[in-house]
């Protein structure tokens, strides 16, 4: 445990203002916030006072990063930049996060410095199942734990057998997963030829997704480990926005590091502590892309009161729900509006469609449904299973998950009254 | 620029030095920690002692990549586990996998190696480095990375697969070097076509190609379909990863980090050192590894190796781009063919595509039946069929010009030969060899 961690809030407190003034003057580099902070009449760090002063700034949503594409948050010189992240758009334009060599060692900090609170250290073997690549829950702990000094395998997603056979033989003692991949494969073990005997599991740490209580105890249950909840967002860099201490009572959210604020979903307006709303976080270590006042659309609450561990970051409530439509497919973000702008970009198919998400086993299943001439039906079967894949290969390409897509003759899915729901989420249905 | 100037530039009396320096201390380290080969060695009568000169290398046993699975996981290891940072195991696709283990000052090497090899293609920190190798347990999306990484370029860690979100980035992010195999940048430049986008209209300006052996003429293809300079790189997880050696701006030949991987090239039947400027397979032995150091390693790779007086500025000794594989070797109705031969020749024939696969079979003839499949310009099909039937024959008797068999020849439409995001199957081999012993 750092000092930081444990600083007293007070001097924390000083620290955040310090900090966000930065933050402020590196924003105030880019053309987006110039314009933006120079509307409420900041035109310098000075001229925020207190902390209290921060609620001048506008908030940010993925909307204006969208619209920031693809340089007006870049408050450094490109040749500064060793990093992109860069996530594919809702209506096509994606949105990208730029990171200096500073911002990658700042946010290795935090990823080791969670590694630490969940318990780990130099002796353990680390196998990192998020995927690596443009998405941050891969290559974000990957760098933690290997300045933690762990034995990492970057077995990246996928492959189960492979999995099994890496725990087993590199005797893999801390997995990274996300909590529906940890169910799946306790399913298969035996299927595949292994026993819990086989492996030296004694964590898991799991995130990208929502999950319970409940699911937690019930992993931790299956393999006889401890289980550590996640939290972190690509526009706030990846893993290790919040992340669980061995205390297991929520997260602590890196207050040095992030400026935390939760908000009604309405009015917008600061909540108690110990009341849901939505989550709005300030970057205050990031100096290629600053964002400020992010509107995260994730819902909790902060825990009121001390943790038992020391560390003085406050703690916030695991994920209860989202204030827009986005799903998250098996780690995945997708919003509905990319499904529906490939669909509606493909000419072979109809203008009704519906996305059915549901659980298969563990995981869950994504459907896409869409209504096509009648003629491909009486057309060789090849030509329909053509389409199928064209539309799947479409939809991959965007929402990087592989959907399946059923055809339907003109009038048969449901026709909607007024706003059509096109959503139909099955997951939420007690199995 | 030269990445590392001091060792890239070196002259040959004190590079060698350097290489007996590091030698003498590996094979003391390796006969002290790794019982694997202190058995080896006291089996072939050879002690550390005995390495006085480099050529006393030829005294120590070879390593292959059976041994490599036997001793898997940790047979090799000459340090203690929880010395290790990072592991990346090859794909066992064959068998038990291969394991490489790094230790901090192994992971350092990488990070120097890869950042001299990007340097050699034209990279720098002013570069967006779009890397499409996968990542993961494959060393090549985790290699480029560091590498890039080290040289200070902007990394956009795209991973393998995606082909539509891939031109998306690389035209939205100006990408300027892109990282793959060579036979996925054509798959890239086949899509690019489909999607109405003009690589011309790119900033991308090199590609750094490797994972599977290619031809000087599928690099024009290559350097024209991607209005790009293509170069070779190499490597393979039993020595690194990818960093092992790299084409520089001459594009001829790949710049071995020879301070670190010392090369041989050895006659493959009786494994005695051959000359440099023979053709053989290539032999490396890690100088400077702690995780899992390699004594002369069999890479099955064919090439040679030579020096000349290289326009970059660099001294290190270099390998020919590889001519094959030992174990891809076809052996066609006795006759000895690497498929990069059978590239070369489509390559020169006006109206084909770079894209082909040789299906072997036995099963009617017992004689080897050797189909090559050929993708040729769709404008081909709707011609007249004299037209195909012209380019069949010119594809036949150049190739058994070429190789000194006839081959079945079956021209298909563009596209329909199944593409791969990795390594370009070629070859099916359908014989059974199994049963023929």
């Amino acid at each position: 445990m750092t000092d930081i961690e444990t600083m007293d809030r007070e001097a924390l407190a000083a620290l955040q203002l310090l900090r966000f003034k930065r933050a402020v003057t590196t924003a105030l580099k880019t053309p987006f916030y110039k314009k933006r902070l120079q509307g409420v009449g900041i035109r310098s760090a000075e001229d925020l006072k207190t902390l209290e002063d921060i609620r001048k700034i506008p908030y940010t949503t993925k909307e204006d990063l969208r619209e920031a594409y693809p340089y007006g948050l870049l408050a450094v010189d490109k040749d500064d930049v060793v990093r992109m992240h860069a996530s594919s758009g809702t209506t096509g334009t994606p949105t990208v996060i730029y990171q200096t060599q500073h911002d990658l060692d700042r946010w290795t900090d935090l990823t080791a410095r969670s590694l630490v609170a969940a318990g780990c250290g130099r002796s353990d073997v680390f196998q990192n199942m998020m995927t690596y690549g443009l998405f941050t829950g891969g290559l974000g702990l990957h760098y933690g734990a290997e300045k933690l000094g762990m034995l990492v395998i970057p077995a990246s997603s996928g492959n189960t057998k492979r999995q099994f056979q890496l725990m087993k033989d590199f005797g893999t003692t801390v997995v990274h997963a996300t909590p529906s991949y940890m169910l799946h494969m306790y399913n298969r073990i035996e299927e595949m030829g292994y026993s819990l005997n086989d492996f030296k599991l004694k964590k898991a740490l799991v995130g990208a997704e929502p999950h319970s209580e409940e699911i937690r105890q019930k992993i931790e249950k299956l393999y006889t480990i401890d289980v550590y909840n996640s939290y972190g967002l690509s526009e706030m860099n990846g893993p290790s926005v919040a992340f669980e201490c061995t205390e297991k009572k929520g997260m602590h959210l890196w207050e040095d590091s992030y400026y935390l604020e939760i908000v009604d979903k309405h009015s917008l307006e600061p909540v108690p502590d110990g009341e849901t709303g939505e989550l709005v976080l300030s970057i205050l270590i990031r100096t290629a892309t600053p964002i400020l006042r992010y509107r995260t659309r994730d819902l909790t609450s902060i825990i009121p009161g001390k943790c038992a561990c020391g560390r003085t970051s406050r703690r916030i409530n695991r994920i209860v729900g989202r204030t827009d439509d986005m799903l998250i497919i098996n780690g995945v973000n997708v919003f509905p509006s990319q499904i529906e702008e490939i669909i509606m970009k493909m000419t072979e198919v109809g203008t009704n469609y519906r996305i059915i998400v549901k659980k298969e086993g563990v995981l869950d299943k994504l459907i896409v449904q869409t209504e096509v001439g009648p003629s491909i039906f009486s057309d060789d079967a090849r030509d329909i299973n053509a389409l199928k894949n064209r539309i799947a290969e479409n939809l991959r390409a965007s929402i990087t998950i592989n959907p399946a897509i059923e055809l339907h003759e003109p009038g048969m899915l449901p026709v909607q009254q007024g706003k059509a729901i096109r959503v139909v989420d099955e997951r939420r249905k007690p199995v | 620029m030269i990445w590392n100037k001091k060792i890239e530039t070196m002259n040959r009396e004190e590079m060698k030095r350097l290489q007996l320096e590091k030698l003498q201390d590996l094979v003391q380290y390796v006969y002290e920690k790794v019982p694997f080969y202190k058995e080896k060695f006291d089996a072939a009568g050879v002690k550390p002692s005995d390495i006085k000169t480099l050529s006393d290398i030829a005294k120590l046993p070879f390593t292959t990549k059976d041994e490599m699975r036997e001793t898997y996981p940790y047979g090799l290891l000459a340090c203690k586990p929880e010395e290790l940072r990072e592991i990346h195991t090859s794909s066992g696709t064959t068998g038990t996998p291969v394991v490489a283990g790094y230790t901090e000052n192994d992971r350092t090497l990488w990070k120097e190696v890869m950042g001299r090899c990007l340097a050699m293609a034209g990279g720098s920190k002013d570069d967006v480095v779009q890397n499409a190798y996968g990542y993961g347990m494959f060393t090549g999306g985790l290699g480029v990375h560091y590498g890039a990484e080290a040289i200070g370029a902007t990394v956009l860690p795209v991973s393998s697969g995606n082909t539509k979100r891939q031109l998306t980035f690389m035209r939205d992010f100006k990408s300027t070097i892109l990282t793959c195999t060579p036979s996925y940048s054509l798959f890239m430049a086949e899509v690019a076509g489909e999607m109405g986008m003009d690589f011309k209209t790119f900033d991308l300006k090199a590609g750094i190609f490797g994972a599977e052996p290619w031809s000087d003429n599928m690099r024009v293809e290559i350097e024209h379909k991607l209005n790009i300079k293509a170069y070779d790189i190499y490597g393979l997880t039993e020595i690194i990863g990818p960093g092992v050696s790299c084409e520089c701006e001459a594009q001829n030949g790949l710049h071995i980090n020879e301070d670190y991987f010392y090369p041989e090239i050895i006659n493959p039947e009786t494994g005695e050192v051959l000359p440099e400027g023979e053709k053989g397979e290539l032999v490396f032995t890690t100088l400077s590894r702690e995780g899992t150091p390699i004594i002369r390693y069999r890479t099955r790779d064919i090439t040679w190796l030579f020096h000349d007086s290289c326009s970059c500025g660099r001294t290190t000794v270099k390998m020919h781009r590889l001519l094959g594989r030992n174990d891809d070797m076809m052996i066609l109705r006795g006759v000895n063919i690497f498929p990069s031969q059978i590239e070369n020749v489509l390559m020169q024939i006006e109206g084909t595509e770079p894209h082909y696969q040789i299906i072997i079979d036995r099963s009617k003839t017992h004689l080897d039946h050797v189909e090559l499949q050929v993708e040729v310009e769709g404008r081909l099909f709707s011609d007249e069929t004299k037209n195909l039937e012209k380019i069949r024959d010119i594809i036949h008797n150049e190739m058994k010009q070429a190789l000194g068999i006839s081959l079945d020849i079956k021209l298909v439409e563009p596209k329909s030969i199944e593409r791969s995001m990795g390594k370009a199957k070629r070859v099916i081999d359908k014989r059974d060899t199994e049963k023929e012993k």
